[in-house]
C-alpha cells in the first residue's frame, strides 16, 4: 500500500526548476532512500511531500487522498514528519519541553507533563533509546539531537518519518545506531525516507532507492543486495550521469616549515593539553568523535576563542567551520558577499566596493568550486545544503597560498555530493601541493584515510595518538572511544 | 524570497490596519463619524498647499531620525538615542549659529552649521558605541541612558547662559545660518514652516540608501548585522562596525536639528523637535530601508502630526498621538528584527523556571 505519493508536484524558485514533475509513492513499511547530487532537489521534493513547501503545480497524496491545505501541521495531522537537514530544537529548553512543543497534551487547559512523560517514553521504547527528558538541549551531543529530533516527530504520531541527511553529521558508529533504530521503526509498521550522499549506507539498509538529477526522478527501484560492490558502482553512476571525474592519485608531499604548533593547548573544558603541528605541505587528519573539542580546535585557529594556557603558533589561516550556518554563512547576504567575506577592504578603492570586481572575484571562485546554481547575485539561503559548503570551501580554499598558508578544514565535504566531494579533496591536494600545510577535521573515516598524511585522534581535548593513514577502521574506531593510548 | 516580501508586506498593512482601527474607535467614542473625521484630516492636511507644506515640514525631522535609525538597524542596532542625538546637536548649533558674525555668508555658514550638527550627533552617539564596543554594553539601554542625560543637559545649558536673559530660548542664530522656507520660492505655501531642510533630508536619505551599502564601511555593517559571528570568523571587526554604525546613525540623528533650529525656528528652545527621535523608529521600521518607504513612512507620520492639530476643535489633538502609538506599535510587532530582538531578552518566566 502506498502510504505517500506525490503526483507531478514541481517547484520553481525564481528561474530554478528545483522538483519537476515528480510522481513517486512510497510504499509503507519500508526504508527508502534518495539519492542525487547537490542541488538535484532531493530537500525540496521532501520538503514538498510534508507540506513544508507549496507547489507550483501537481499535489501530495497521503493514503490516497490529496494533503489539502499543504502544510506542515496539516501533514503531521496526517502522519507525515520531517526532521530536517538542519535540526531545529529550542536550546534552552529540555527535551520533554522540545516534544511538547505543538503538540501539548492538556487537562483542563493546563499541560499535563506526566501525561507528556508517559507517551515520550513509550517513543523512546519503540525507538529504543534512552533520552533523558529532564536533560537541556544545549548538554546534548549531535547523536541525542538527532535522536531527539526523531522522537519528537514519532510523539507527534508520524506513520512516515522523513530524515533529510541524518548521516550527514554521524561518525560511522553513530550512523550504524541510527539505521538501527530506523529498522525498528519499520519493523513496527512505520515508514522511513532517507536523503544521504553516502551510497553503502543505501545498500546496506534501504530497500528502496530513488535517483534525483536537475530535479527529476531518473531511477526508482528496489535496492539490490545480492552484489554490493556492483550496485555501489550502478548508484554512483547513476547519481553522477556520464560526467563522472576519475579519481586521481594522491602525489607524493615533502615536508616543510611549521604552518600550525600548538604546545599543551588548554581551553575551557574542551581543549585539555592539545599537542599538535602541521607543516607546509602536509596534509593531517583529525579523527575523533563529534564533541571532543573539535569545535574549539577550529574555533580556537580562526582567533573566535583564545587558549587559557599553552602556546599557540598559526599562520595566517584560513577556515572552514563546522557549522556553516553559524560560522560559515551570512544566510541572508548575496552569495558573492559570502565569497569575499572579509575581503571587501581588498575589492574596494577611497571607501567604496568596486561591484565588477567583487562580482569577477565572486564568479571565479563558483566556477572553481561547481557551485550550482552559479548565480553570486542569489542569497546564500536560497541554495541547497551542498551548495552552500561548497560555497564556504570555495573562499577557503581560494584564500590558502599568498594570503594563508594553513588550511583548516572542519567536515569539508559534509552533504556535498560524491562527485563534488572528489573535486574538493583533489583542490584540497593541489593547495598541500602548492605548500599550504592543511587539517582537516572529519568523522568520515574513508575521507581522513584518502587524504590525510597521517592521523590524529582527537579525544576529551586531546591528542591521543597520531597513526598512519592506513590503520584500520577498528583501530581508530577504539582509538576514537579512548580505549587505548588515552593514558 | 517572494514569500519573505509578502510577510513583509503584510505587517506593513496589518500596521496601517490597525492605525486606521484605532483612529476609527477614538473618533466613535467621541460621538463623532470616523468617515467625516478622516475627510477633515485630509482636508486640513493635502487638501490645501498650505496642509501640505505643514505636513512636510512635520515630516522633515521625523525623516532624519528615521534615516538614523535605519543606519542602525541594518548593523542589527536599535538606535533609541536618536532623540537624545537630536537634542544635544540642537544645543550645540544654537550655541555656534549665535556665535556667528551677522554678516556670515550662508555658504560659509550652513555647511559649518550641518558639519557641528553631525559631529554633535555622532559624538553624543559615540558615547554607547563605546560602551558596546569595549564593554559590549547593550546599546538600547545605553542610548535610554543618553536619551535622559540630554534632557538634563538641556536644562544645564539653557540655565548656564545659552538662554537669553530671563527667557528659556537661545539667541537667534545668525542670518547666514538660517536654511529658508519654502514660501520664499513657493508663494502658495504661504504661512506653512516647511523649509529647505528637507532638500538637505532628502540627500542624506539618498546617500543612506544608494550611496551607503554601496560602500565598505556601509557594505560590512549590513553583514554584521545579518551574522556577527560569520563576520567575525571571516576577520572583520565586529566590535568596530557595531560602533561605527551607532556613531554614523548619531550623526545623522544630529542633523535634524537642521530642520527645527536652522529652518524652523533660528533658535533652540526646550523640547523643540521633541519626539522626532522616538517616531523616527517606526518611520524606520514602517520604511523597510527602501528609499520609498521612508519617506512615505515619515509623510504618514508628519500627516497624523498636522492631521491631530486639523481635527482639534472635534478630537483632542493627543487622540491623533494614540493613533500614532498604536501604529508605532503594532509596525513593530509585526517587525521580524523587533520579534528576533524580543525574543533574545531573558522571560521572567522562564528565568524562574530555570532555576533548579
Ligand atoms: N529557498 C530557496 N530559495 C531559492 N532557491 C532554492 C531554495 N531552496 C532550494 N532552492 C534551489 O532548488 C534547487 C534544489 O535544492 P534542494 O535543496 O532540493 O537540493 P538537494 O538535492 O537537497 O541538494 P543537497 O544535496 O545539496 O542538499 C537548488 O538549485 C537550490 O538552489
Ligand atoms: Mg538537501
Amino acid at each position: 500500500m502506498d502510504v505517500l505519493a506525490t503526483r507531478a508536484v514541481t517547484r520553481r524558485y525564481g528561474a530554478t526548476l528545483a522538483v519537476d514533475a515528480v510522481s513517486t509513492c512510497f510504499e509503507s513499511g519500508r526504508l527508502h532512500a534518495v539519492i542525487g547530487e547537490n542541488g538535484a532537489g532531493k530537500s525540496t521534493l521532501l520538503k514538498l511531500a510534508c507540506g513544508l513547501v507549496a507547489p507550483d503545480a501537481g499535489s501530495v497524496a497521503i493514503d490516497g487522498q490529496p494533503l489539502s491545505p499543504h502544510t506542515p501541521r496539516a501533514a503531521i495531522a496526517r502522519g507525515i514528519g520531517m526532521v530536517q537537514q538542519h535540526f531545529a530544537l529550542v536550546e534552552a529548553m529540555t527535551v520533554l519541553e522540545n516534544v511538547m512543543l505543538g503538540a501539548e497534551p492538556l487537562r483542563g487547559g493546563l499541560l499535563d507533563e506526566a501525561e507528556a512523560r508517559r507517551r515520550l517514553a513509550e517513543v523512546t521504547r519503540e525507538l529504543g533509546v534512552t533520552l533523558d527528558p529532564a536533560a537541556r538541549v544545549r548538554e546534548l551531543g549531535i547523536g541525542d539531537r538527532q535522536r531527539l529530533e526523531i522522537a519528537r516527530v514519532v510523539y507527534k504520531g508520524a506513520r512516515v518519518v522523513v530524515l533529510d541527511e541524518p548521516t550527514a553529521v554521524l561518525v560511522p558508529r553513530e550512523a550504524d545506531a541510527l539505521y538501527e533504530m530506523l529498522a525498528r521503526l519499520v519493523a513496527a509498521g512505520r515508514t522511513v525516507i532517507v536523503v544521504t550522499h553516502k551510497l553503502d549506507e543505501v545498500v546496506a539498509h534501504a530497500q528502496t532507492v530513488r535517483v534525483m538529477r536537475h530535479g527529476q526522478l531518473v531511477l526508482s527501484r528496489d535496492v539490490d543486495h545480492d552484489d554490493a560492490e556492483r550496485e555501489l558502482r550502478a548508484l554512483a553512476a547513476a547519481v553522477m550521469g556520464e560526467d563522472a571525474p576519475a579519481q586521481p592519485a594522491a602525489p607524493p608531499r615533502a615536508c616543510g616549515t611549521v604552518v600550525l604548533d600548538l604546545d599543551d593547548v588548554r581551553l575551557g573544558r574542551a581543549l585539555r593539553g592539545l599537542t599538535l603541528k602541521v607543516h607546509a605541505g602536509e596534509i593531517v587528519g583529525v579523527a575523533g568523535v563529534e564533541g571532543n573539542g573539535q569545535r574549539e580546535l577550529t574555533r580556537l585557529i580562526a582567533g573566535l576563542e583564545h587558549a587559557d594556557s599553552g602556546r599557540v603558533d598559526v599562520a595566517a589561516a584560513s577556515v572552514v567551520h563546522e557549522d556553516r550556518h553559524q560560522e560559515g554563512l551570512v544566510l541572508d547576504a548575496p552569495v558573492a558577499d559570502n565569497l569575499v567575506l572579509g575581503e571587501h577592504a581588498a575589492l574596494s578603492r577611497f571607501g567604496v566596493l568596486d561591484a565588477s570586481a567583487l562580482r569577477a572575484t565572486a564568479h571565479a571562485r563558483l566556477t572553481l568550486g561547481a557551485v550550482e546554481p552559479g548565480d553570486p547575485s542569489l542569497l546564500a539561503r536560497g541554495l541547497s545544503g551542498g551548495n552552500q559548503q561548497k560555497v564556504v570551501v570555495a573562499r577557503a580554499l581560494a584564500r590558502t597560498g599568498d594570503r594563508a598558508k594553513l588550511l583548516v578544514a572542519a567536515h569539508p565535504t559534509r552533504g556535498v555530493d560524491i562527485g563534488a566531494a572528489r573535486l574538493i579533496h583533489e583542490r584540497i591536494r593541489a593547495a598541500a601541493s602548492r605548500g599550504v600545510g592543511v587539517l582537516v577535521i572529519s568523522s568520515d573515516l574513508h575521507e581522513l584515510r584518502a587524504l590525510s598524511d597521517r592521523i590524529a585522534v582527537m579525544v576529551r581535548g586531546r591528542i591521543a595518538q597520531q597513526v598512519d593513514p592506513g590503520a584500520t577502521n577498528e583501530r581508530l574506531g577504539e582509538l576514537m572511544l579512548g580505549e587505548e593510548g588515552a593514558a | 524570497m517572494k514569500r519573505e516580501h509578502e510577510a513583509e508586506a503584510l505587517s506593513v498593512v496589518t500596521g496601517l490596519a490597525a492605525g486606521w482601527l484605532a483612529f476609527a474607535v477614538i473618533v466613535w467614542l467621541h460621538g463623532e463619524s470616523p468617515r467625516e473625521m478622516a475627510g477633515l484630516l485630509v482636508g486640513g492636511t493635502w487638501g490645501t498647499a498650505y496642509g501640505a507644506g505643514q505636513v512636510i515640514f512635520k515630516a522633515t525631522p521625523i525623516l532624519f531620525c528615521g534615516i538614523a535609525v535605519h543606519i542602525g538597524l541594518r548593523a542589527g542596532l536599535f538606535n533609541i538615542g536618536a532623540e537624545g542625538q537630536m537634542t544635544i546637536a540642537s544645543l550645540v548649533i544654537a550655541a555656534v549659529g549665535a556665535s556667528l558674525g551677522a554678516s556670515t555668508p550662508a555658504l560659509l555658514a550652513v555647511p559649518l552649521m550641518l558639519g557641528c550638527a553631525a559631529i554633535a550627533g555622532a559624538l553624543w552617539a559615540a558615547v554607547p558605541a563605546l560602551l558596546r564596543a569595549k564593554l559590549g554594553a547593550h546599546e538600547v539601554i545605553s542610548t535610554i541612558m543618553t536619551n535622559r542625560i540630554a534632557d538634563a543637559l538641556v536644562g544645564v545649558a539653557l540655565g548656564l547662559g545659552l538662554a537669553e536673559k530671563g527667557t528659556v530660548r537661545s539667541a537667534d542664530i545668525a542670518k547666514g545660518a538660517r536654511l529658508p522656507r519654502l514660501e520664499a520660492f513657493l508663494p502658495s505655501l504661504r504661512g506653512s514652516a516647511a523649509n529647505t531642510s528637507v532638500f538637505v533630508a532628502l540627500v542624506v536619505l539618498l546617500l543612506a540608501t544608494v550611496l551607503w551599502p554601496r560602500s565598505r564601511a556601509g557594505r560590512e555593517q549590513w553583514l554584521v548585522g545579518l551574522n556577527p559571528v560569520a563576520c567575525a570568523a571571516e576577520k572583520i571587526s565586529v566590535p568596530r562596525r557595531l560602533a561605527e554604525a551607532l556613531i554614523v546613525s548619531g550623526a545623522v540623528a544630529g542633523l535634524a536639528s537642521a530642520a527645527t533650529v536652522m529652518g524652523y525656528k533660528g533658535y533652540y528652545e526646550g523640547g523643540l523637535g521633541a519626539g522626532a527621535g522616538f517616531t523616527g523608529l517606526a518611520v524606520a521600521l514602517l520604511g523597510r530601508g527602501r528609499t520609498s518607504g521612508l519617506i512615505l513612512a515619515a509623510l504618514l507620520f508628519g500627516t497624523l502630526d498636522q492631521g491631530g492639530l486639523a481635527l482639534n476643535a472635534h478630537i483632542p489633538r493627543e487622540s491623533m498621538q494614540v493613533v500614532q502609538a498604536v501604529v508605532i506599535v503594532a509596525v513593530a510587532l509585526g517587525d521580524a528584527r523587533v520579534r528576533a530582538f524580543m525574543a533574545r531578552m531573558p522571560r521572567p518566566a522562564a528565568a524562574a523556571k530555570a532555576q533548579p
